[in-house]
């Protein structure tokens, strides 16, 4: 009886999973997103499927990839490595999707992108930038660039901006140590002095011993990245801890601002460049057209919407398949410029070579004041 | 379609073991164990550190389940005077402990970084693999459970005093309980990094070792065949959660979040009406002189 009760349970989940694939119409294309929809920094994440559903909306709106449709189905990773994998395994296996569009850390980038190559799919990332991901080619590829190259281009920022001593916060993760290591070192390389480093922990409801330790330390400047609750409850701890030195960060446009008046002229630094060209105006528009009421978005919009048009022109030249995808995708970068700016992949597929512009916070927002050649 | 199937089948039946491990501390002895999460942890690092020094598999796979019961005899030590609450901390602490060190000690497993773990590439063997254990397990757990050892530990959990006055030692019994168990979990969490394919601390959180205590007191604290079925039924909910999700139709944030509140509100309507669990425990009367 026992054993029958287990064997009913694991048919009964059977039975569930073969009902959604016939769902899929046969005049659409389905495609793949996986999102932290639950969990942890779930607004980042939510705003890369947003820039994903716009793309979709502008090419269904269009008529399509050759009269078909684009079907997005949206998977939750409650940013987990398991729920990665089974969301993907979900998607690949049940869904029949060629593709899917992930936004998360390297942590569930990394298993994802190993089951996409052992499976022939293909795997588009939005927002990890380990350099680990290099190693899936023809199966992972990039429209966040690596971390070396924005940190090498803040490090040296900081540095011409006249600071001498810096101290560098980060969460203790692959992007936010990557982009510490690559800074660093640049400013270093420059004549600089890193005089303390601080990797905190994420989701603590509480920084004031980590900002207290650079407060102590005295630095000129404070270099970091930072995204979501974190970022604001850093900024929080600083403010009420007194700090008010300059505030340099690689990509300030995804903080999460604490208070307007206290950031005011303090925050800046090494953005993505392609923000401000006519894509991603456009798709500024489309956003605030599809969602009235919402606030300012990220900018992970921009990279989920240049995620989805990319994979589409690919689909377009090459066909529906995983290997056709994943043998178009190169070429068709080539002459796409997007809301992220112009993309340039190495042989691996991963981003580098992005349009970086200097941006400030300045009554209330982010302006560009200047570009990195 | 069926590669979904089996991949969930192979799921459930690594975290069964996990949940028959727990059951063997907290079911059948009483040891509240709030760092169940840590053994599988070891375990999983040691595949993948094997893997990072170009060892064979099965050196990652002897290591895990040499180094988990190890870890779990110097964790007991300090506690084995405790009271059950000081159990509970001292576990929960070794297993975060273990996380942080690993995190913020790159130079071990790559940090926040992680390792890749060779993946196995037969899902079908992969199951299989999980499904043999989860069974060697279930085998081992209710060997103990229904001898002269087990109603020995189900002694030492209703009265430590009692067992003692029998001349007993209950730290003994603890100490071979925890071994038995935690290289259960050891071993669990080698195939887990060879099935999931990389390791990483955000793998290894509190929050894991309590989805295995839910599915202990779902199924039916004390009973092996109840806490199969409660791991079962955590995972297969979590999996056809997805589904109910995709035929919705709603905006997939809201969806997200309602599986998740659908998904707890079924654990407390459970918890509610069968607080025993669903394969609640029998009563046994034991002649003492069996024991």
């Amino acid at each position: 009886m026992k054993r029958n009760l287990l064997n009913a349970a694991v048919f009964a989940a059977a039975a569930i999973v073969a009902q959604p694939g016939a769902l899929l119409a046969a005049d659409t294309i389905p495609v793949g997103v996986i999102a932290n929809l639950t969990g942890q920094d779930v607004n980042t994440s939510l705003q890369m499927a947003r820039g994903v559903e716009l793309a979709a909306d502008e090419i269904n709106a269009a008529g399509g990839i050759d009269g078909k449709m684009i079907e997005l189905i949206v998977e939750d990773s409650e940013y987990k490595a398991q729920e990665a994998l089974t969301a993907a395994t979900k998607l690949y296996q049940v869904n029949q999707v060629p593709a899917v569009i992930m936004f998360g850390g390297s942590s569930l980038m990394i298993p994802v992108g190993e089951l996409a190559q052992q499976e022939g799919k293909v795997l588009i990332n939005t927002s990890s930038s380990s350099a680990k991901l290099g190693d899936y080619p023809g199966a992972l590829f990039s429209i966040l660039p690596l971390d070396n190259i924005v940190g090498k281009e803040l490090g040296q920022y900081v540095y011409d901006k006249g600071a001498r001593s810096i101290a560098t916060i980060v969460p203790n993760n692959t992007f936010g140590t990557g982009i510490a290591d690559a800074a660093g070192a640049a400013f270093e390389a420059a004549g600089g002095k890193i005089v303390r480093k601080v990797a905190y922990t994420e989701g603590q409801p509480d920084y004031r011993a980590d900002v207290q330790a650079i407060i102590a330390a005295e630095p000129d400047a404070l270099v970091g990245v930072g995204y979501g609750d974190d970022s604001r409850t850093v900024f929080k701890n600083a403010r009420e801890l007194g700090f008010d030195a300059p505030w340099y960060a690689a990509y300030p446009s995804i903080f999460a601002v604490e208070n307007e008046e206290w950031m005011n002229g303090k925050l800046s630094g090494v953005d993505n460049g392609g923000y401000a060209n006519d894509g991603g105006a456009a798709v500024l528009a489309a956003y605030k057209a599809k969602w009235p009421d919402e606030d300012e978005p990220l900018a992970h919009i921009y990279y989920g919407y240049d995620a989805m048009m990319v994979l589409a022109k690919a689909i377009e030249a090459g066909g529906v398949e995983s290997a056709e995808i994943a043998a178009a995708l190169p070429s068709v970068v080539e002459s796409y410029v997007g809301a992220t700016g112009k993309i340039v992949w190495d042989d691996r597929g991963q981003r580098i070579d992005p349009p970086l512009d200097i941006i400030e916070y300045k009554g209330g927002k982010f302006e560009t004041v200047g570009t990195i050649d | 379609m069926i590669d979904f199937a089996i991949y969930a089948l192979t799921l459930v039946a690594i975290w069964s073991v996990m949940a028959i491990s727990l059951n063997i501390q907290f079911g059948m002895t009483g040891l509240v164990n709030f760092g169940q999460i840590l053994p599988f942890a070891i375990g999983a690092y040691a595949a993948a550190i094997g893997v990072q020094y170009d060892l064979p598999w099965w050196v990652g796979a002897v290591a895990g389940l040499v180094a988990a019961p190890i870890a779990g005899i110097l964790v007991i030590l300090p506690a084995g005077r405790s009271s059950q609450d000081y159990w509970a901390l001292i576990t929960l602490g070794a297993g975060e402990i273990f996380r942080l060190t690993m995190l913020n000690v790159p130079s071990i497993a790559g940090g926040a970084d992680g390792v890749t773990v060779s993946r196995l590439p037969d899902r079908t063997l992969a199951a299989g693999l999980a499904v043999a254990l989860c069974v060697v397990a279930y085998a081992v757990a209710q060997q103990i459970g229904n001898g002269p050892f087990g109603r020995m530990l189900r002694v030492i959990r209703e009265d430590e005093t009692l067992a003692a006055t029998l001349g007993r030692s209950p730290m003994s019994f603890r100490m071979r309980v925890t071994v038995v168990s935690w290289a259960m979990a050891g071993v669990a969490g080698v195939l887990y990094a060879h099935v999931i394919g990389y390791v990483a601390p955000t793998s290894f959180l509190v929050t894991d070792t309590f989805l295995v205590w839910t599915a202990v007191i779902l199924g039916g604290p004390g009973r092996n065949i109840g806490v199969v079925i409660g791991a079962a039924i955590l995972i297969l909910m979590s999996v056809s959660t997805r589904f109910l999700a995709e035929w919705s139709g709603l905006p997939s944030d809201l969806v997200a979040n309602l599986r998740l509140a659908v998904f707890g509100l079924i654990l407390v309507l459970m918890f509610l009406f069968r607080p025993a669990g669903l394969f609640p425990e029998t009563k046994r009367v034991q002649n003492v002189d069996g024991l």
